[in-house]
């Protein structure tokens, strides 16, 4: 019997009772990393796996995490383990530190077998866009439906039960998206709750380190090892960790929910709808009060265009350093010039070099007031406008996307507002650095959708909470695409 | 603002330091098309002009100034293990005309 | 037409803090290339800066000693620029809110005393540091983010003895407060001068031209007259000047082309979102200025305070550490009078005939200050303690040691000294005979029978006193 697709929690117990060992985790979750068929992974570390299973500290049995396989997202650092950001420029890199968060999981005893695939440097939202190539939803066994991005491999990871929990980032809704598609639990906590020190960077004022479990508590117990201040991260929080676990059954009567009008106006999908309406009815049963919300319109349209013009202009600055100089696919050159030149023309995809120039173009000196300093400042009136929703609701909750996953080979209208809106809007909780938390809400043609709840700066109690209260009336938890 | 032409692209795309073929800066010009109609939209929402530029999430004024002490640095052949051209414990590059 | 010169500097300052401004590696000079380098400083992916307080220490006190505004609020913004020497592919520097700003100091020049303003200081970070032989170029990170301070000038200099007077007087601040050893020839103090001419009495600018790469003060004062007459001959013959970079070269003492200018640079500044504002309290300001070491203008006025003279006082503020060891010094108790003669005087000669500096010699101030004690209270002599001196360099004794190794302390003893003088004078009555008579020099010879008894070691004022006494009593 495999442990995989069972939850944390169960795995845990299982090896406290001596049913498993450790290594005999790793080794299944090793055997199905290789088996997978979904290009959910950007190197399988197998010997350095191996290697630290023999290592663990006996001792250490009591934690959650001791001899459980997970799965890092590869923009993050990992010590002698290769780390690419599924881009070309970073191939053959391998760091010479690691993240915060990963040195975090290894105290826990917690086993990194695999680096996911992702989109190129995290800039993208249909898991497509990596050096490898697409990364496809384990929820479809004809391969034709993404699985959304850019954590795409993270969330097949999870999805298809290779490991019970895998580390992602979201600087727009890298996480909470692929949640959505692959009926997993995704979280991002508060803006510098979670040290970021070690996440290659992509737009440093909206990244947020997030991950996927399979229920809520999974999450609310990973969120108790990463969380708290790191001084290597200067923007990481000095607010006091709590036990997020703690509060996960409180009664949520009296809590308030706040609907936004203008994105469920936008969803055409009927199923999308009604699934989400029952849901509302699970949480007024349980004595929440919800009411329909109005945000202008325009401000949820100018969600999307803002979060392009600050995440590209950070992200040009960012990567700079990627040169080919001190690290990286260097490509020879006749001057140092041309050394740079080759080496990102190459090592760039075309879309990340478009970004870049967009990104560059509007922090120009003669374009800043109207293209990055204006995003800025609609940034400051859409967070004001999600902030006075705040002041009278405990969480904002909505479908997490318009939809099923998305074909692989599909286009959206870029102009419409449901592309605007409902397949956008979540970058809010990036803008105000919101905790932000998606989860399983149905299916349409055996493939899921989900919800996503959102609240107010270091509420994560709070906002686990009513998540488990929305988990427990679906019931939709511990979810596993079939193998095929 | 500047137009925004191929020539201008290509401008910006050579001072980041890579090159782009004649697709993709066709490609591109269609995107800020729409991005910059979309930017304009912007500007026509109330109370944009006088909103005050938002850099960080939330207010996150803190007071932590990292201790002047020095830690152990990088050995050396271990900082320099991801460099490809390596002489002397220096990275070299084709000489640098200033 | 009367020409005259609008001057302008940038000067850089490399602080000789533990780290870096932004990381924790160690900050070190002249070590291997490459072995004082941390992951922030060659900006390997997910890295992040983290501010260092002693730099923002040091930056506060500098603009306090330029009279400058200090903004509380600490941010930090982004220069994105590509450079082979550059890490990150933009340096972190505050383009917004310098720390320092609006500030001036006082320089003293052959015409007098004139104000110079200060537009702004401001905290950045170094590059790396290029390596450059005749086909390739290495980098050495060791440099890669040492902390920098830069302090802008305002155009009100108009000569080149300004402008050198000016840096001279920033290296000093820079130095006595600690922040850096201001060496202009190893570039821990790097000076950029825009120089542009205008006809006497108009408001116009006329087109700037940058110097780079100097030197020495000298080489300041020299390139700015140079490049003063070559643009007032261009302009005097209905020239244009050309917006360009010029290098001052050694040799021919002219300012060289280095490259034209073209547009401006466009460094697409934006604020840094790695680093969070920080609020610096009232308190941690005041107590950086509070606990600021010493300026060469304050110690100038406590010395003359002491009685030392302008020229003597100037001397010893001429540089910082030999300020240092004269105070250290003054903590002997000795006469400071003394010790200021013997620090210009034997200790400095000694230094210059060694050709080191005053941090590698050997005598320690405060042993010094109690030899110079020794001297005041009459226990050895002006001339044995210059032996002292000199067996103190040699030996590393301390003074008193010496004193009894080399037998030389003077017997100041009243006792022992009543005791040889009345057997000198007993056994020469006829010297006291002829004192009574009148004969002053009949004392002279007592004098000497005693120091031959002691063998040179009695205190002559003392005798002198005792056997004056003694002759009275007979």
């Amino acid at each position: 019997m495999g442990y995989m697709d069972k939850s944390l929690t169960y795995i845990h117990e299982a090896i406290l009772k001596g049913e498993v060992t450790p290594l005999e985790l790793v080794k299944e979750a090793l055997l199905l990393a290789k088996e997978d068929t979904n290009n959910a992974f950007e190197y399988i570390c197998e010997k350095e796996a191996l290697d630290a299973v023999i290592k663990l500290d006996a001792s250490k049995k009591n934690n959650l995490l001791y001899g459980i396989p997970v799965v890092i997202k590869d923009n993050f650092s990992t010590k002698d383990i290769p780390t690419t950001g599924s881009s070309n420029i970073l191939n053959g890199y391998v760091p010479v530190f690691s993240s915060e968060v990963v040195t975090r999981l290894e105290k826990e005893g917690a086993i990194i077998i695999a680096k996911s695939t992702m989109d190129e440097l995290a800039m993208g939202g249909s898991g497509t866009t990596g050096h490898l190539g697409v990364t496809y939803n384990p929820w479809d066994k004809d391969k034709k439906h993404q699985v959304g991005g850019s954590s795409c491999g993270s969330a097949a990871a999870v999805s298809a039960g290779i490991v019970p929990f895998a580390l992602g980032s979201d600087t727009g809704d890298s996480v909470r998206k692929p949640a959505s598609f692959a009926a997993l639990v995704g979280l991002k906590p508060t803006w510098g709750r979670i040290s970021r020190f070690g996440l290659f960077p992509f737009a440093t004022s909206l990244d947020h380190v997030a991950y996927f479990t399979r229920n809520v508590y999974d999450s609310a117990y990973i969120l108790n090892i990463l969380a708290g201040r790191d001084d290597k991260d200067a923007s990481s929080s000095f607010n006091k960790v709590e036990d997020y676990t703690a509060n996960l059954s409180n009664s949520i009567k009296g809590k308030k929910i706040a609907v936004i009008k203008g994105i469920i106006d936008s969803i055409s999908d009927k199923e999308v709808v009604k699934s989400f309406n029952v849901s509302l009815s699970y949480l007024k049963a349980q004595g929440a009060e919800v009411d329909v919300v109005d945000i202008d319109v325009k401000l949820l349209k100018a969600i999307y265009p803002t979060y392009i013009i600050i995440s590209c202009a950070e992200a040009t600055s960012n990567n700079a350093n990627l040169d080919g100089i001190k690290f990286g696919n260097r490509i020879e050159g006749e001057s140092f010039e041309e050394v740079m030149v080759k080496t990102r023309t190459n090592g760039f995809s075309p879309l990340i070099k478009r970004r870049f120039v967009i990104g560059s173009f509007s922090l120009l000196k003669e374009n800043q007031d109207e293209l990055f300093v204006r995003a800025q400042k609609c940034r400051r009136l859409i967070v004001n406008a999600f902030n006075r929703v705040f002041e009278k609701y405990d969480a904002i909750y909505c479908p997490a996307a318009p939809s099923i996953a998305p074909l692989v080979k599909g286009s959206s209208n870029n102009l419409s507002d449901e592309y605007l809106i409902a397949d956008n809007y979540m970058a809010f909780a990036n803008m105000g650095g919101y905790p932000s938390i998606t989860l399983p809400l149905g299916f349409e043609n055996n493939m899921p959708f989900g919800g996503n709840l959102t609240a107010k700066p270091f509420q994560e109690s709070l906002l686990l909470n009513i998540a488990q209260a929305i988990e427990n009336g679906t019931g939709l938890k511990d979810l596993v695409a079939k193998r095929n | 603002m500047k137009e925004v032409n191929k020539e201008v692209l290509v401008t910006s795309a050579n001072k980041l330091m890579f090159d782009m073929s004649d697709e993709e800066y066709n490609n591109l010009l269609a995107e800020f098309d729409v991005i910059i109609s979309q930017m304009n939209l912007i500007g026509d929402i109330e109370g944009v002009d006088e909103a005050i530029p938002m850099t960080f999430p939330f207010d996150v004024t803190n007071t932590y100034l990292r201790e002047d002490v020095a830690t152990p640095p990088m050995d050396r052949n271990e900082a320099l293990r991801n460099a490809k051209d390596v002489v002397d414990g220096q990275i070299r590059l084709p000489r640098v005309v200033k | 037409m009367e020409l005259e010169a609008i001057i302008g500097l940038e000067i850089h300052v490399e602080m000789k803090t533990k780290s870096k401004m932004f990381s924790s590696g160690p900050v070190s000079f002249g070590d291997d290339p490459n072995t004082n380098v941390n992951i922030v400083d060659m900006a390997f992916p997910g890295t992040l800066p983290t501010v260092n307080k002693q730099a923002v220490i040091n930056a506060i006190r500098v603009s306090h000693a330029l009279n400058m505004k200090i903004c509380d609020l600490v941010t930090f913004e982004r220069k994105n620029y590509f450079y082979s020497d550059l890490p990150k592919g933009y340096q972190i520097t505050q383009q917004f809110h310098p720390i320092g700003s609006d500030g001036y100091l006082t320089i003293k020049t052959s015409s007098g005393e004139k104000k110079i303003g200060i537009e702004r200081l401001h905290m950045e970070e170094d590059t790396c540091k290029q390596l450059h032989s005749w086909d390739f170029s290495l980098l050495d990170y060791n440099r890669a983010g040492i902390p920098l301070i830069e302090i802008v000038s305002r155009p009100e200099m108009r000569s080149g003895e300004e402008a050198a007077k000016y840096v001279e007087k920033i290296r000093s601040i820079v130095t006595f407060l600690d922040v850096s050893d201001g060496k202009m020839e190893e570039g821990s103090l790097r000076c950029d001068v825009n120089i542009s001419l205008r006809e006497k009495g108009s408001n116009k600018f006329g087109t700037k031209v940058e110097i780079k790469n100097l030197n020495s003060l000298a080489n300041i004062q020299k390139a700015i007259d140079f490049e003063i007459s070559r643009q007032s001959i261009i302009l005097e013959f209905g020239g244009q000047i050309e917006q360009e970079t010029r290098r001052f070269d050694e040799g021919s003492k002219e300012t060289v082309l280095m490259r034209v200018k073209n547009d401006a640079v466009d460094y697409k500044y934006f604020t840094d979102p790695n680093i969070a504002p920080i609020q610096l309290s009232k308190e941690f300001i005041l107590d950086a200025i509070r606990t600021s070491p010493e300026l060469a203008e304050s110690k100038l006025l406590r010395y003359r305070e002491l009685d030392l003279n302008e020229y003597d006082s100037s001397l010893l503020i001429s540089d910082k550490d030999v300020s240092v060891y004269f105070d250290e010094g003054l903590k002997s108790g000795c006469s400071a009078k003394l010790l200021a003669n013997w620090v210009i005087g034997d200790v400095q000669s000694y230094l210059n005939k060694e050709g080191i500096s005053i941090k590698e010699f050997p005598v320690c101030s405060l042993e010094l200050g109690k030899l110079i004690s020794l001297v005041e209270k009459g226990d050895v002599s002006n001339k044995q303690a210059r032996d002292v001196f000199a067996e103190m360099i040699k030996t590393h004794k301390d003074a008193s040691t010496l004193i009894k190794e080399m037998g030389l302390s003077q017997v100041s003893d009243e006792n022992a000294l009543i005791g040889i003088i009345k057997e000198v004078i007993d056994v020469n009555p006829q010297s006291v005979v002829d004192y009574k008579a009148g004969k002053d020099r009949a004392i002279g010879f007592i004098v000497g029978q005693v120091m031959k008894k002691t063998q040179g070691k009695a205190n002559p004022a003392l005798a002198n006193k005792l056997i004056l006494e003694e002759i009275s009593r007979r």
